[in-house]
């Protein structure tokens, strides 16, 4: 028990790192962490990993996150509904990861980000991040070609243009 | 295990470190003589690169407690605490709604929808089934009366029913919301039983019009004196019945 509680601490860091580069908020993440943590060890008992303990709780959290996005999601269109506008587009908060070489980063999808934190960051195998998609490894490889792509193209934008960024 | 040349997907697996030692090692070959390639290899290195710098600065935020694995199992264990209380709340709740809930169906029957519900159910208890025992029991009609107006008061005069056959032989106090009730048992030579009940009106001083209600096999006679709502009770299958209803004059 104590031993699974150091294991957690460890890598709490990047279970936080990870919950940023998704939410782009750093309170919506610490809560993403905590909802993560507490379903992993409500669920330990049960069922836990035979293998890495970072790539089940990444995969935790990952789909804690699609869960509660989809849900805002309509929660936002409901709201959109019943006031006639929408109230969902994130504004400022997207200043956590403010680094100009994380603006292309930031403007990927969600599974494009992931995946690069997944593969490029964090340096777990495709193997892996085909048991957290629940995808073939094939697949894997050829979304992680898109987003590596798609991430090379906006930091070429990024460059070619770096005086519009300052006079704005 | 990678093909020459090598695919998208080798160049990605490159990158990743996740090609096997000869693998790796036949890749640079190939990278080193295809400089068009390598460009663009290198530059997904880059970008992997920048990434993890620009990332690194995440892993260095101040701890939260509230994160904490021990705070967490604290937390939960409570959570599920509160979870079970409230479970054994909602138990109890659905428990004594359910109880309550047939006592107010039982009441609502024997106070408004069925009239004389109580007389009826107390035929059954007291005269068929004996499950009550009698508090009197005379075979003089004067005691009886006497019996009763100890507990009721400007009531009406226990019928005479002797022209039927029937005379009071035991009588049995009852509670009711109202207040006291009591029933007076009848018997006849054949030992056939009818009662002769009083009650204290229902509800909002609750009168009843003369009527008459039949439940299974009992027929109860009803009305309403001064200050009491009164009612016979009788076995319907019983030859006597018709003849005591004349007596009655219901």
């Amino acid at each position: 028990m104590n031993e699974l509680d150091d294991q957690l601490r460890e890598l709490i860091p990047r279970l936080r790192r990870f919950a940023v580069s998704l939410t782009r908020n750093p309170s919506n993440a610490d809560d993403l962490v905590q909802t993560c943590l507490e379903r992993a060890l409500s669920k330990w008992n049960d069922k836990h990993p035979d293998g890495d303990l970072r790539a089940w709780l990444f995969s935790i959290l990952y789909r804690q996150f699609l869960d509660a996005h989809r849900r805002s999601r309509r929660y936002a269109r409901m709201l959109e509904f019943f006031t006639g506008r929408d109230d969902a587009h994130p504004s400022a908060e997207r200043s956590v990861i403010a680094q100009s070489s994380l603006q292309a980063f930031d403007q990927l999808t969600t599974e494009q980000r992931a995946l690069l934190l997944w593969v490029s960051v964090e340096g777990l195998s495709y193997q892996q991040v085909a048991d957290i998609l629940d995808v073939p490894t094939g697949t894997v490889m050829s979304r992680l070609s898109r987003a590596r792509q798609a991430l090379r193209q906006l930091s070429d934008g990024e460059i070619s243009r770096p005086t519009l960024r300052i006079l704005k | 295990m990678i093909s020459m040349p090598p695919s998208d997907s080798d160049l990605h697996a490159y990158v990743d470190r996740q090609l096997s030692p000869d693998d790796q090692r036949l890749m640079q070959t190939y990278l080193a003589t295809h400089p068009e390639v390598a460009a663009r290899v290198q530059g997904w290195q880059q970008d992997a690169q920048q990434l993890r710098t620009a990332l690194g600065g995440a892993l260095q935020q101040p701890t939260n407690p509230d994160l904490d694995p021990a705070m967490i199992r604290r937390r939960l264990k409570y959570r599920s605490r509160r979870y079970l209380a409230s479970a054994a709340v909602l138990l109890v709740a659905l428990g004594l709604g359910g109880i309550s809930g047939w006592q107010a169906r039982e009441m609502t029957l024997l106070s408004a929808a069925a009239p004389m519900a109580d007389a009826m159910q107390a035929y059954r208890l007291f005269a068929q089934q004996g499950i009550l025992p009698a508090d009197y029991q005379t075979g003089d009609e004067q005691h009886m009366q006497d019996w009763l107006d100890r507990y009721f008061t400007q009531a009406n005069r226990l019928p005479d029913l002797s022209g039927a056959g029937f005379k009071p032989v035991s009588g049995r106090l009852l509670s009711t919301e109202q207040g006291a009730a009591a029933m007076v048992v009848y018997q006849d030579p054949n030992g056939q039983k009818i009662s002769f009940y009083v009650r204290p009106p229902g509800p909002k001083n609750f009168l009843l019009p003369r009527g008459s209600r039949r439940d299974g096999e009992l027929q109860a006679e009803y009305w309403s004196g001064p200050g009491y709502n009164y009612a016979v009770v009788i076995p319907g299958d019983m030859p006597t019945a018709q003849k005591l209803r004349q007596t009655l004059n219901f």
